[in-house]
């Protein structure tokens, strides 16, 4: 097998520029694939990252079915307690308590349904990115029990602005009036319609005042250190609070949990990618089918000369298969380190495509694309191609089994 | 023959027409009796939940079919907190905020005060004799009184969510119950009145209850501390200024 | 004479020719292939966003996109009539639409919800309602207090045709209005929440109960063709501006109404030839690496023709024009199976509903029809000529430096 290897390396290069083209080729390829589902990976990361910045975190603490029903009185009861044992489990970077409540705010002229969110403003700022998202005014600090940030488009709707106030009034908790006159503070737009038209942000305390909600709190909202730590911290967290009774009525979820249609747009998006990946490397493997076919054609002669010396066909198609292999095994790496690199410089410095604010905006995410390269990233577009190219290369080589010697040597 | 026919139509017919008329006026007559030409009340209201309980005392004016004004007299939590309703239009007050609200659509089907009466159901209490037509079921006999059990199906375009409306009325014009049902007549909530004390020279029931028919353990329940029927009530009752300063 | 040589040329050694020109088709065809799938996503995509109410062109009260209440509504019909009647062409349609943010309830249930009066006749040719009917029936120009309700809101609100429901809104005097309807047809929609959201009455009794009178919200109009740059629509609405002559009416394009919308297919329309020039390089190093192959192997015919005194120049333009033949060959192959191929899913189209949500949440449609653009085809084969020229080149240089005596060792 050694020899055959040896002699394999050698033939290669016998033609420099054909296997160097092939090799391009093979390498052109994998280098595209690594980039762009790197790139792939990293929009939905940034996605995925974004849309739980800006709203669910990873993780959220939330009592059982409050997700669906969303009642005022589904509420955690000791966010204190659960926060100890949140302590104690590793890969949290942060965490956040929030209360959510319907209400009516008016302005001197217009009144709205929307939905009140009470924050920590101290804590948030660590989980999510409202405090970045204030384009007027400021965001809230410690002491701004009945100070409000406002969505940009209700702002218009209502007619007001920075320092102007807003009346709110709803329903507390025990169904009492919850009623309050909030001073605008700063106005967020997050590029998010559904959160810029219907969400007033307000500190918590105040929140808990004028809505009855005592210490409880509705969602405790967790950024893990890394997305891919997510499923293992949710597990944690829910060993954490298993077995302690009044946690029973806890539920853990993830953002897949709470936002389902992401998940599937990211999986329809992947499902595009990957069809048009096929057509190039349906292309790739063409042009080294072609290469492959055309180098046996003019080694025909050659191959003649060794069947009349005796090597059996099946030998010199087992050579000819590690020599396209050989070829292809180069062009991959290349195409791996190359693509890594590649994507690498930038993963540090962004991809900015003209047009796409807009789009971008709208997911919340900055005007910059950050590919993440990743052992699937880097290694499954390469090994497609791999075997493809290694389909491609059998046909030719079975093509030297029918050579007649005779035939073969005549060939100019 | 055809006298025979004609006597056999109106030997029909003429008991179903006369006991819609009987019907119709046995509900305008309960109804008018429970509001009089114009009251002033004091009312416990006690909202029931599995998981909390809540209680408030209400000061109350109501005049004719459409206008009423509840304010919040304890706790003081809440005290001040009013809602003033003009025949179509309804306000809310909130002495913290210090400002009238009027009430939009979207606030109509929410319990009033978090209970089980709804704005709706404040807003509208008249549409029972305006959106329905009553029928007599039954009449039966409860501590010597007669008690007509009346079947009310909403009119054909009227602007309400109610499938089905069951009343017991008694023969002295007090609403026993009512329950109501949804478009496929289930019953949905139902409300009771007892403990018929005497009120000046009326007969009136001091306590109500209405009840979710699915959840045994929410309910609201009304006790009147004191009920006054006048024969009419100033205009400046039914104010916005006056929803802003009831005066106490 | 070049012309005829080169020609000649390729069919020397068909084999090689056909595995070249394979590339070339192959390459081709996907360019096609992808390209159509892209733009019947596009013209699909647009063409819900048109019909999910849009239109192609709307009127509003100035104050309206901003405010959406009843008070700013438009009130000169018979004006609005007059001009749209004179300035819109042939094919085009229009309908008159009063929209507003209501609360519909029923016994047990009670949401947010928009109420819109349309006119059932002129409404089903412009938006998705009039075809999207799973039960009952549409309306009617009789009809009084019927509704049309989304298939997700009947779930929601668990009633079902026959049944009541009232709707509840501020009028144009800031009253309480409230009116009682009835479900007569179940609509489904290209998403769920477009179910939920909207509810359809008669124009007529929309405006009765919110005391509108004659006014009405909103005029859509539907151009008789799709054009995604949106150039016509624009300047109808300029001519529509023009025409009415008032302040207070406000004209707006699909691309003002729906700026994600513009901005998707602009950037969707970039990638796809950046991705043309992807496969562009994937395919070029198959074409540079056959051309150079065959070029070793016509070595002796190359150092034939320097040593009977060909210039140099003259045997580069000789392989350039064979690519070039080849090129062409197979563009014009490469189209042809890409129309055969976009034509056989074109007639039953591909489905996507098995990633239902996700194709919500990115309004991608559930059912896809490719469509052919001549815009796509010309880039597509002018990348791979001009490139493929380019490329050869390099191969026909290397031909034109044998050297006789070279060219003559080989062997």
């Amino acid at each position: 097998m050694s020899m055959e290897l040896k002699m394999a390396w050698r033939n290669i290069w016998r033609n420099p520029r054909r296997t160097g083209l092939t090799i391009s080729a093979v390498a052109f390829a994998s280098l595209i694939l690594v980039f762009m589902l790197s790139f792939q990976f990293g929009c939905y990361e940034t996605m995925i990252n974004t849309s739980v910045k800006i709203s669910t975190g990873h993780l959220q603490v939330q009592a059982k079915g409050y997700l669906e029903d969303k009642k005022m009185r589904q509420v955690i009861r000791d966010p204190d307690q659960v926060a100890t044992r949140l302590d104690t489990v590793k890969g949290i970077d942060a965490y956040t308590f929030r209360a959510n409540g319907f209400a009516l705010v008016s302005s001197d002229q217009r009144t709205y349904g929307v939905v009140v969110t009470g924050i920590d403003p101290l804590g948030e700022a660590h989980v999510s990115t409202i405090q970045s998202l204030v384009r007027t005014g400021r965001y809230l600090t410690a002491n701004d029990a009945y100070a409000a940030l406002i969505g940009a488009p209700l702002a218009k709707n209502l007619k007001v602005d920075i320092n102007d106030e807003v009346t709110l009034l709803g329903q507390g908790r025990d169904g009492s009036i919850a009623a309050a006159v909030l001073t605008i503070k700063g106005i967020f737009d997050s590029g998010m319609d559904a959160m810029d038209r219907n969400v007033i942000m307000m500190d918590l305390q105040g929140f808990q005042d004028i809505f009855s909600m005592g210490k409880t709190v509705h969602e405790i909202i967790i950024i893990a250190d890394a997305l891919g730590d997510v499923s293992r911290v949710q597990q944690d967290i829910r060993d954490q609070l298993s077995g302690k009774r009044e946690d029973t009525d806890l539920a853990v979820l993830d953002w897949m949990d709470i936002l389902p249609g992401l998940l599937q747009g990211i999986q329809m998006d992947l499902v595009s990618g990957i069809i048009m990946y096929i057509i190039l490397i349906i292309v790739v493997a063409f042009s080294i089918f072609n290469t492959f076919l055309m180098a046996i054609f003019e080694r025909t002669r050659e191959f003649g000369v060794m069947m009349a010396i005796g090597t059996r066909p099946s030998r010199m198609a087992t050579l000819v298969m590690i020599e396209s292999v050989c070829m292809t095994l180069v062009g991959i790496v290349a195409g791996i380190i190359i693509g890594s690199l590649l994507t690498l410089y930038f993963q540090q410095h962004g991809i900015y495509i003209a047009g796409t604010e807009d789009i971008l905006k709208q997911y919340g995410i900055p005007d910059r694309l950050y590919p993440r390269l990743s052992l699937i990233s880097a290694s499954a577009g390469p090994l497609v191609v791999f075997l493809i190219t290694f389909v491609s290369s059998v046909f030719p080589a079975l093509k030297i089994r029918k050579l007649n010697p005779v035939e073969a040597m005549n060939h100019v | 023959m055809r006298t025979v026919v004609l006597i056999l139509v109106i030997f029909f017919f003429a008991p179903v027409v006369q006991a819609r008329m009987t019907a119709e006026t046995i509900v305008k007559d309960a109804f008018d009796y429970w509001r009089g030409e114009a009251s002033v009340s004091t009312t416990i209201m006690t909202i029931h939940r599995p998981d909390w309980e809540r209680s408030m005392t209400i000061e109350a004016w109501t005049r004719g079919d459409a206008d009423s004004l509840f304010v919040i007299t304890h706790p003081a939590k809440d005290k001040g907190n009013g809602t003033l309703k003009i025949s179509n239009g309804m306000w809310m007050y909130n002495p913290k905020v210090n400002r009238v609200i009027k009430l939009p659509p979207s606030m109509m089907s929410q319990g009033w005060q978090g209970s089980d009466f709804s704005n709706n159901d404040l807003a509208k209490t008249d549409s029972l004799i305006k959106d329905y037509v009553h029928t007599l079921a039954d009449t039966t006999l409860h501590q010597g009184k007669t008690v007509y059990g009346i079947t009310s199906m909403p009119k054909m375009d009227a602007p309400v969510i109610w499938g089905m409306i069951k009343l017991k009325i008694r023969e002295d014009h007090i609403l026993l119950s009512e329950t109501f049902f949804d478009e496929d007549l289930q019953p949905v909530k139902t409300m009771t009145a007892w403990d018929l004390k005497m009120t000046g020279d009326k007969l009136f029931p001091m306590k109500w209850k209405m009840q979710k028919s699915d959840a045994a353990d929410e309910y609201t329940q009304l006790v009147y501390e004191k009920i006054e029927f006048k024969n009419h009530l100033n205009n400046r009752i039914f104010t916005r200024t006056h929803l802003k300063n009831p005066g106490f | 004479m070049l012309v005829r040589l080169a020609w000649r040329n390729i069919w020397r050694n068909p084999r090689r020719t056909l595995v070249i020109l394979l590339a070339v088709i192959i390459g081709v065809w996907s360019m096609i292939f992808l390209g159509a799938i892209l733009r019947g996503m596009e013209a699909e995509m647009l063409r819900n966003a048109m019909s999910n109410l849009t239109g192609s062109l709307q009127i509003h009260h100035r104050a309206y996109r901003d405010d959406p209440v009843v008070e700013n509504s438009m009130a000169d019909r018979d004006k609005l009539d007059r001009v749209l009647g004179i300035s819109l062409g042939q094919g085009a349609h229009w309908t008159r639409r009063v929209r507003v943010m209501a609360v519909a309830s029923n016994a047990r249930h009670s949401g947010g919800v928009t109420l819109v009066g349309i006119e059932p006749e002129k409404e089903a040719r412009i938006s998705f309602i009039g075809s999207a009917m799973t039960a009952g029936r549409y309306l009617e120009s009789g009809d009084k207090n019927q509704i049309l309700v989304g298939r997700a809101f009947l779930a929601t609100f668990n009633t079902k045709i026959g049944h009541k429901l009232i709707l509840m809104s501020q009028d144009i005097h800031k009253e309480m209005a409230s009116k009682a309807f009835r479900i007569v047809g179940v609509f489904s929609a290209e998403s769920e929440a477009v179910e939920k959201q909207f509810v359809f009455v008669p124009l007529s009794q929309a405006a009765g109960m919110l005391k509108m009178g004659e006014s009405i919200s909103e005029i859509s109009i539907l151009l008789p063709d799709l054009d995604m740059t949106g150039t016509q629509e624009t300047h109808m609405a300029l001519k529509l501006t023009a025409a009415i002559a008032d302040d207070t009416y406000c004209v707006e394009t699909w691309q003002q109404l729906l700026p994600m919308m513009k901005a998707y297919l602009e950037m969707s329309g970039f990638f796809l030839y950046v991705w043309y020039g992807v496969v562009f390089v994937a395919m070029g190093f198959g074409i540079v690496n056959t051309t150079l192959m065959a070029i070793f192997e016509r070595m002796r015919e190359f150092g034939l023709m320097k040593a009977l005194g060909m210039r140099p120049l003259q045997v580069v333009k000789g392989v350039v024009a064979e690519a070039f033949f080849l090129l062409v060959l197979g563009i014009s192959v490469g189209n042809i199976l890409g129309f055969l191929s976009v034509a056989a899913i074109a007639r039953n189209g591909i489905d996507l509903s098995v990633l239902a949500a996700g194709a919500q949440m990115w309004g991608i449609p559930r059912k896809l029809y490719p469509e052919i653009w001549v815009q796509d085809l010309v880039v597509a084969g002018l990348v791979v000529l001009v490139l493929g020229v380019l490329v050869s080149v390099y191969p026909a240089v290397k031909a034109a430096r044998f050297t006789p005596t070279q060219a003559m060792m080989k062997n």
